[in-house]
């Protein structure tokens, strides 16, 4: 297949990973997903090539889970809580432990508000620098500085404590 | 700056080399704030921890079929001019009989099974696991419902995947993103088949994967259970 398409399938798990951070419910980041890839298909040539594509695609995941989220609070439908045990790490050979940790810090994430939670994943879940996380939002420095202090305090007030 | 937007512009490598130092003089005076530091640590840790299995998932097949589809802009244009507005109608894996992959491609869908065809459907029904080629079979098994299975990788498509033998074709059950790796990691048969694909492989699996005896008998049945 062409590099464009192969580079989207490559990056297919990453796409994944930041999904399921933003949904939560395993269907529904899929869901997520699906909907970015339409749309980085049929936009393709708004991709200017020596650029990150993953930055790219992680934008258009942002806008579509926005517009997601939109959707179905007017429809009366939210993006589900996942079933126990659904949730990433719900690998039937995983600890218990692991799982029960995992789920924590699935529902601290899911406890940020939505311009938090997305920082904090493109900065600690993707490694992305201040600088790549603010293009992706498409958001100044400093109020991506800010989201971040704020949802990183707000983890550490809930998970601290707690921690293993 | 706040104490807070200092502490995790630290915390995220965000501090210039003069202001880093400073910060790390601080800490070894302050202990409460090293602690802090080191609560923060051990907090990035578990969120990385808590999301990076998803890596190792295997990617539904109709994510990597739809990601796929559009390879061939010319086909693409003339066969689906509104493509952008019928993907949206599209349920995942479900793409009404039509072929998503030009006709050198490994994988169709048929109904909502994705089959193999071209390269992919030779090698998994006639090649061995000691043979090469540009698709490349690795384990061989029975599964449960009686069924053979078989590991695939195909380098120049970048995809790796499980297919099973089911009324005379080979259905993928995992398909994954997968690049090959240099010729020196290539020990065993095993060590090639990507982690998403053997856990494909264990969900599915009665008994051993076959030995190079049993995946030869296999293949000069037809594969037939």
């Amino acid at each position: 297949m062409a590099g464009f398409e192969r580079e989207i399938v490559e990056l297919l798990p990453r796409l994944r990973r930041l999904g399921r951070v933003l949904a939560r419910a395993p269907a529904d980041a899929d869901d997520l997903v699906q909907i970015t890839v339409e749309r980085a298909l049929s936009r393709r040539g708004q991709w200017r090539p020596g650029t990150r594509l993953d930055s790219w695609m992680f934008r258009i995941m942002k806008n579509a889970w926005i517009d997601e989220t939109r959707a179905r609070s007017r429809r009366g439908a939210l993006f589900s809580p996942p079933e126990a045990g659904e949730g990433v790490g719900a690998d039937g050979a995983a600890e218990m432990e692991t799982r029960l940790a995992a789920v924590e810090v699935e529902r601290a994430m899911a406890n940020l508000p939505p311009d938090q939670r997305i920082a904090v994943a493109l900065v600690l879940v993707e490694g992305f620098s201040y600088q790549e996380a603010a293009e992706v939002l498409e958001i100044p420095a400093g109020t991506l500085t800010s989201r971040l202090v704020r949802g990183r305090m707000a983890l550490l007030a809930e998970l601290g404590e707690a921690g293993p | 700056m706040t104490a807070d937007e200092r502490l995790i512009a630290y915390l995220d490598g965000e501090l210039s080399a003069e202001d880093h130092a400073a910060f790390e003089a601080e800490m070894a005076a302050d202990p409460v704030l090293a602690a802090t530091v080191a609560l923060h640590r051990s907090l990035e840790a578990r969120i990385a921890e808590t999301y990076a299995p998803v890596l190792a998932e295997s990617v539904p097949p109709g994510l990597t079929a739809l990601a796929s589809a559009a390879n061939d802009p010319g086909r693409r244009r003339s066969a689906w001019p509104q493509w952008a507005a019928m993907a949206a109608c599209l349920a995942l894996g479900v793409v009404g009989g039509r072929e998503l992959w030009p006709e050198r491609g490994l994988l169709a869908p048929e109904g909502p099974a994705l089959v193999a065809r071209g390269e992919l459907d030779k090698a998994l029904t006639l090649q061995l696991a000691s043979d090469t080629g540009p698709v490349k079979v690795g384990l061989s098994f029975k599964a449960s419902d009686g069924h053979y299975c078989r590991t695939f990788e195909a380098g120049a498509e970048h995809l790796a995947g499980l297919a099973c033998r089911r009324d005379g074709r080979w259905e993928a059950q995992t398909t994954t993103a997968w690049s090959p790796q240099p010729a020196a990691d290539y020990r065993t048969a095993s060590s090639v088949v990507p982690p998403a694909v053997l856990a494909g492989v264990d969900a599915l699996r009665q008994g051993e994967t076959l030995d190079a005896a049993g995946e030869r008998a296999a293949r000069d049945r037809g594969w037939r259970p």
